[in-house]
């Protein structure tokens, strides 16, 4: 069964490199630590972890809005790494990327007509007035008043500045939208507004989405897999709801089982499973397995050597040693 | 320090219509003369060389003499004119620092009532005043109009060492200190004030607020503490480019023979070598003055380490 | 040893720690009169946390730091009853409130990298508060803050009572900051978003922090949040704002379970959910009213699927032990909640 892989990640690392005056030797650290996924047509992948897992700089190198430092991307069987920057204009137009910020995304000075029409004058879509009737049909899809085009960001909520913003993405018919945090800074009932919007668009248009977001609950909610990232690395990947219901990684485990819960009196409320700890800075990463340093189940073993990803079961793989909940 | 000193020279002898040789040489030089000047004083050999000797006999052999006094050696020139600078700089500073810091506080603390915008009004007045203006009607002021009746006491412009007479000293330098210090206590108040009000809305005076503190006490023991770093900085810069002579006009108007004044006389004689002397004295003054300010950071911001 | 801090009046087990009656904060702006809490009333009892919930402009922070005297300025009218332990603190001049902040009351914010002077040791920030408050000498201070700091889960305290605060983590700062609100043994906490800033598991390691500190000292918390996951768990009771205005007042369990204000299970069904996954959420149209324009009957009603019309008239706070501002009927409520729940809700 031959699955429709649009973007196949491979060996992703991203270093960087601090070097600060006076000190001699320059400190390395590794944002991305070998990461390799794919990401079928019309799924969402959802990546879901904490700050500082590599996950915003892991989303960059897919787009190429920054470099790996080794790896391969490859996009509709095209290898991106490979392209100089003119080769790599059409591809970019089948990326987009949505951000978290829906304050600081948009120019304050540009009109959001504008701001929308950008991508499609610099592709040379067509003419001022195929442009403007595409802009409003934009516009229409997310759920905007077709008569606001010509306001300034400043006089929308939160809310319509990220349908924006997601409107702007979408001007060039991406096939791929990498959604960073789009929901992390609106409040809940406008979440809900722009989830549920991206869910019809994706129905709509047939997009692929790569989503990514700190939100346990949000990730659920609008992804078919997920991978879990700490310390630039992903520990375990698989089906939403097999990986949910059922985690392998003990850092999987702990963070569901943290996640604040409604007592709705509908489930039995989990047990709670507080790690101690704080994440390991990226410039002293630990020897062997990332998570030892906080793991209630780590033993030598996990010092020694580091665990890689296995499939446990169909279309769920963990990298750990001592795996939970396998049944 | 060596750019600019590269920089001084080219200006000096690169720039079209200003012949040194002619200048030395006088008004009614005829060109052979000046023919004789230039070779006498090494003006007609290229421009490296010329400005290699220049520096070896200004640093190595420290004879380095004025075109125009000849055989006054700049050296020493610069080195009498010194303890007049500083001695003015330093007073002016002690009186700028304790004005302007107490104006920009109370005019914090008390924002949005009267005395707020009095203080920076008169902040900003004193900014915009010139120097060299406010030099000369001070000098009007006590020294002619009002010399016999109130300003008695004032003594003639000029300077007095401290080594010769304290009091006198102290005397003749009075009106020049607090003309210099106006404009620099201005700015000084002006900038505090904004830099308070700014980290009085910050999250960590919530905090202290939120514990109970007095208000006087946030003010002083969290705002102008973190307030201070960037006072500090513009501090060192200020003082360190005043002691090299950019107190310039306040003492020319006031008469004191200060580094300022030297090359202000050099200036209007086109006398190089002590245009380079004090420029490269004034110059080391203000690299001094940010290697200081840099280490002083690390004291007052544990957040910046020298490493 | 514990210095004694700064006392308070009659401590009556009977009424409750702190009474709010008909709070009103406004502020006059440009564009308008602005009224951030528009008639808040709830109580705290001993050892209660009481959970304050509700999105942008619904004036859960505003109503708690007009409360301290942390809104001085000019524009700003407060008026309405804030009773601690039976005294009026509303209107109290600021020298007899700062004796009450910081030491009867302490007060930690949202994010933690800010939160803390950063050129003064963290030590000597925490004793600064001990010593405004008590007689403690140096020396003491700085040993209760070591305590202090043991007590929040610093490893090291003696070693790093020394430290800045810049040399904390964004969790171990918190810590620092719990420590220090509750060095002068404060009978209520008011915690404003504490965990928002932070990792879900930092978050979790905050919060169990503060429900064992909550044991020790004997203290009651209010937490503002607009996090429902949070407020279940930690929360005794709920009071949910909007507007500026109470929606729902009561028992943390009844609030979540059956809620009363359409707004109150609106929101509960916008929440994505970790346990389960439904679909499609629940929305509620429009945007969180602007505090400029808050309607005169009920504030909610314009984004109100059930709006009818006697909700132009102003609707308060009645029932019982669990109260709500809402005009439909009691059995209107339990079958809207359940059909809007079973629903998938189709406008956006």
């Amino acid at each position: 069964m031959t699955e429709d892989i649009l973007l196949r990640a491979t060996n992703i690392v991203k270093e960087f490199t601090l070097r600060s005056p006076g000190v001699r030797q320059r400190l390395t650290m590794q944002a991305v630590a070998d990461v390799s996924l794919e990401i079928r047509r019309g799924e969402t992948f959802g990546i879901v972890g904490e700050s500082g897992c590599g996950k915003s700089t892991l989303a960059r190198c897919l787009v190429q809005l920054l470099s790996p430092t080794s790896g391969s991307v490859q996009f509709n069987g095209q290898e991106l790494t490979k392209l100089s920057r003119r080769q790599l204009r059409p591809v970019r137009r089948q990326m987009q990327l949505v951000f978290q910020d829906p304050y600081a995304s948009l120019n304050p000075r540009r009109r959001v007509g504008d701001i929308v029409a950008e991508p499609l004058r610099i592709n040379k879509f067509g003419d001022d007035a195929a442009i403007r009737a595409r802009v409003l049909e934009l516009f229409e899809l997310v759920g905007l008043d077709p008569a606001s085009v010509n306001r300034y960001p400043h006089e929308f909520s939160g809310g319509q500045r990220q349908r924006i913003g997601i409107a702007r993405s979408l001007s060039l018919n991406p096939s791929l939208v990498v959604a960073d945090e789009p929901v992390s800074a609106l409040d809940v009932s406008v979440q809900a507004q722009v989830l549920n919007l991206m869910a019809d668009l994706q129905e709509r248009l047939g997009l692929t989405y790569l989503f990514i977001a700190h939100d346990l609950g949000v990730v659920r909610h609008v992804s078919d897999r997920v991978a879990v990232m700490y310390l630039g690395e992903i520990v375990e990947y698989g089906v939403a709801d097999d990986l949910y219901e059922q985690p392998f990684h003990p850092y999987t485990e702990a963070l569901l089982s943290v996640s604040p819960e409604l007592d709705d009196g509908t489930r039995e409320q989990r047990e709670r499973i507080v790690i101690s700890g704080d994440v390991p800075a990226p410039f002293d990463r630990p020897s062997g397995c990332p998570f030892r340093t906080r793991c209630p189940v780590a033993t030598e073993r996990c010092v020694e050597e580091k665990p890689v990803l296995v499939e446990l079961s169909p279309g769920h793989s963990v990298a750990c040693h001592y795996p939970r909940n396998r049944t | 320090m060596f750019a600019i000193s590269i920089l001084v020279f080219l200006i000096f002898f690169a720039t079209p219509g200003v012949d040194p040789a002619a200048r030395i040489a006088g008004r009614s030089a005829t060109p052979q003369v000046v023919q004789q000047v230039k070779h006498e004083f090494g003006l007609d050999r290229p421009l490296p060389v010329r400005y290699v000797l220049m520096m070896d006999h200004l640093f190595i052999k420290q004879d380095l003499s004025s075109y125009i006094n000849i055989g006054d050696r700049v050296v020493p020139q610069i080195e009498s004119a010194a303890p007049v600078t500083l001695s003015l700089v330093l007073g002016a500073a002690v009186i700028w620092l304790v004005v302007g810091i107490a104006g920009g506080v109370i005019a914090a603390a008390n924002r949005g009532k009267f005395i707020d915008p009095l203080i920076m009004f008169f902040g900003i007045a004193a900014i915009s005043v010139p120097a060299y203006w406010l030099g000369q009607v001070v000098n009007l002021i006590t020294q002619s109009k009002l010399h016999a009746s109130l300003f008695s006491w004032v003594p003639p412009s000029g300077y007095v060492a401290l080594s010769a007479s304290p009091g006198e000293w102290a005397l003749h330098l009075l009106f020049p200190w607090l003309t210099l210090a106006a404009l620099y206590a201005g700015i000084y108040a002006r900038v505090l004030r904004a830099e308070l009000v700014n980290a009085l809305n910050e999250d960590y005076v919530r905090t202290a607020r939120a514990k109970g503190l007095s208000e006087r006490r946030i003010l002083i023991r969290h705002a102008l503490r973190c307030s201070l770093i960037s006072i500090v900085s513009l501090f060192g810069l200020d003082f360190g480019s005043l002691i090299g002579g950019a107190a310039l006009l306040t003492e020319v108007v006031f008469g004191l023979p200060g580094v300022g004044l030297l090359t202000y006389t050099a200036l209007q004689n086109l006398d190089l070598p002590v245009i380079m002397g004090a420029v490269m004295y004034g110059a080391f003054f203000v690299v001094l003055a940010n290697t200081v300010v840099d280490v002083a950071y690390a004291f007052l911001d544990p957040r910046v380490r020298l490493v | 040893m514990t210095p004694e801090c700064a006392l308070s009046e009659r401590d009556a087990t009977a009424t409750p720690l702190l009474q709010v009656e008909n709070l009103q904060v406004s502020f006059s702006t440009r564009g308008g009169v602005v009224r951030a809490v528009d008639g808040l009333s709830f109580s705290v009892g001993r050892k209660e946390v009481l959970g304050v919930v509700g999105e942008s402009g619904s004036g859960k922070s505003v109503s708690m730091y007009s409360m301290l005297g942390l809104l001085r300025e000019a524009n700003v009218t407060v008026s309405g009853s804030v009773k601690f332990e039976g005294r009026e603190i509303l209107g109290l001049a600021d020298r007899e409130m700062r004796s009450i902040r910081g030491g009867d009351i302490g007060m930690i914010f949202q994010d933690p990298m800010t939160a803390l002077t950063p050129v003064y040791r963290v030590g000597w920030q925490i004793a600064e508060q001990i010593r405004a408050h008590s007689d403690a000498t140096k020396a003491q201070a700085r040993q209760r803050a070591i305590e202090l700091l043991g007590e929040v889960g610093i490893p090291e305290p003696a070693r790093r009572v020394d430290q800045f605060p810049h040399e904390f983590s964004g969790g171990m700062r918190q810590r620092v900051v719990i420590a220090m609100a509750l060095s002068c043994n404060p009978k209520l906490l008011i915690a404003d978003e504490p965990t928002t800033a932070l990792d879900v598991t930092t978050q979790a390691q905050i919060l169990e922090l503060m429900g064992k500190l909550q044991e020790t000292y004997d203290s009651s918390i209010v937490l503002i949040t607009h996090d429902m996951g949070v407020i279940s768990e930690m929360a005794d009771r709920v009071v949910v704002m909007y507007a500026g205005r109470p929606a729902e007042l009561g028992d943390r369990r009844d609030v979540i379970r059956t809620p009363q204000h359409p707004y109150t299970w609106g929101l509960l069904g916008a929440v994505p959910r970790v346990e389960t996954k439904r679909s499609r959420l629940a929305t509620i149209p429009g945007t969180p009213v602007s505090p400029l324009n808050v309607p005169a009957g009920c504030a909610f009603a314009p984004r109100c699927a059930h709006r009818f019309d006697k909700c132009d008239e102003r609707p308060t706070l009645k029932g019982g032990g669990h109260q709500d501002a809402c005009w439909l009927s009691d059995e209107q409520k339990v079958t809207l909640r359940q059909r809007d729940s079973t629903s998938v809700s189709s406008h956006d």
